[in-house]
């Protein structure tokens, strides 16, 4: 609590902060030969007095990660991002490189994770639970049950090969060094079509659009958001996203939600029809042979 | 006004995992991964079409990522039913058993130098036979006490 009351720049309290939580966490950790007293099991519930030193000094901690977070301006959307991005490039490699499937797809997952976050990051909250609860929840664990079905006792020789792994390579370096140039090119030089107009602009350019309130309208009423949504919304991502990516979706796509829905009921039939058509064949050559 | 660095990074985020799964289904065999690797496609594709939305302030690219992630069950549906009547064809999960579709032109791909095994083979724990008493540890008693 010093460090904070001192007039100081952040960097030397968000230092001061996280010494105190590692002096703490050392000091809170059962030791064999601690000072203070610390006898086993006798020293008490906060083990004696370099337990309450270490809780006090835990305590100063969180209190000057807190307000280092507040000087930072919550905490740094550069830094989280960072971190769940390499999170969902390491797990993408790894899902790539790792010989067997099982751990591929596990990493696979890991890499999810970190795509959620990134979507979090970006201010698509919707997407990225969706992200989780549809690809983690659903799609891996029907790749991870067809692997527990059709994988080989032991490690497959496919696994352990690749086509032309060199060429592959190269041929994923050299896309990566294009997309990577065109974007960076994107940020020195932004085209003059796709600058964020101004919130003064924008309300200029459509002064008669009502501002959107919380309640969210009733699908009933969704064809009316929709000339309402249709008008350029400069804050469109920092109020409520949730609510108004529904009205997007249920009021600017509403037919192509609905195509969606037919879309997924034709899969699950086909998928049905496969698999029993395939049965079918499967012992129509039995019986013949 | 400045490209948002945030969108920049996410570009990169969205490129560099397109290119981790383009490159895994050009070089791995086995056909989970390679669905696998489509699918990492589709996620450097959904991050990209998020940071864009961003960029430019409305939900089109979101909700376009909703139609993506639609899609991607549908194809995961039908390609897994695919993958098991193969399996139960060749008993192989090898996209290399099916050469036999390739066009007239391509010669036949020949696996050389197959490695017999793995380098390391895995570490299994050793568990103890079950329904023997163990013999007592006279140095642990005391760390027993409540037994």
């Amino acid at each position: 609590m010093i460090a904070a009351l001192l007039p100081t720049g952040t960097t030397p309290l968000l230092v001061a902060a996280i010494a105190a939580g590692t002096a703490s966490l050392w000091l809170l950790l059962p030791q064999a030969s601690g000072a203070g007293g610390r006898t086993g099991s006798l020293g008490g519930f906060f083990g004696g007095r370099t337990g309450l030193v270490g809780i006090v000094l835990g305590l100063a901690a969180l209190a000057g990660l807190a307000l280092a977070g507040r000087r930072l301006g919550g905490l740094g959307e550069e830094a989280a991002f960072q971190l769940v991005a390499l999170v969902a490039i390491v797990g993408g490699a790894a899902t790539v490189v790792t010989r067997s499937p099982v751990y591929s797809a596990i990493w696979f997952a890991l890499a999810l994770a970190g795509v959620a976050g990134v979507l979090l990051v970006l201010g698509a909250q919707f997407l990225g639970v969706a992200t989780i609860v549809v690809y983690a929840g659903a799609i891996l664990v029907m790749f991870l049950f067809v692997l527990m079905l059709a994988q080989p006792t032991g490690m497959a020789p496919y696994d352990r090969v690749s086509n032309e792994p060199l060429l592959a390579a190269i041929a994923g370096g050299v896309l990566l060094a294009l997309l990577t140039t065109s974007i960076g090119r994107l940020s020195a030089d932004p085209p003059a079509c796709c600058t964020i107009p101004s919130r003064a602009d924008a309300m200029n350019a459509a002064p008669s659009a009502p501002r959107a309130d919380n309640t969210v309208p009733g699908v009933a009423a969704a064809p009316v958001a929709a000339a309402v949504v249709g008008a350029a919304d400069p804050d469109a991502l920092s109020a409520d996203p949730v609510a108004r990516l529904g009205r997007e979706l249920f009021g600017r796509h509403l037919l192509a939600v609905e195509a969606a829905g037919l879309l997924l009921l034709v899969a699950l039939i086909g998928a049905i029809a496969v698999v029993s058509r395939g049965e079918e064949a499967g012992t129509a050559e039995r019986g013949t042979r | 006004m400045m490209f948002p660095s945030l969108v920049h990074d996410a570009l990169v985020v969205g490129a560099v995992l397109f290119v981790l799964g383009l490159v895994g289904i050009l070089t791995r065999r086995n056909l989970i991964v390679m669905f696998l690797s489509a699918e990492l496609m589709l996620q450097g594709i959904s991050v990209s079409l998020v940071a864009w939305s961003r960029y430019h302030g409305d939900f089109g690219g979101q909700a376009l990522v909703v139609f993506v992630l639609t899609v991607a069950a549908c194809e995961a549906a039908v390609a897994l039913v695919f993958v098991l009547q193969a399996f139960s064809r060749t008993g192989r999960l090898d996209a290399a058993a099916w050469q036999e579709l390739r066009d007239a032109e391509i010669p036949r791909r020949i696996d050389r130098e197959l490695p017999a095994s793995d380098a390391v083979s895995p570490v299994w724990p050793q568990l103890a036979p079950a329904g023997i008493l163990p013999a007592r540890d006279e140095t642990a008693e005391p760390e027993r006490e409540h037994v």
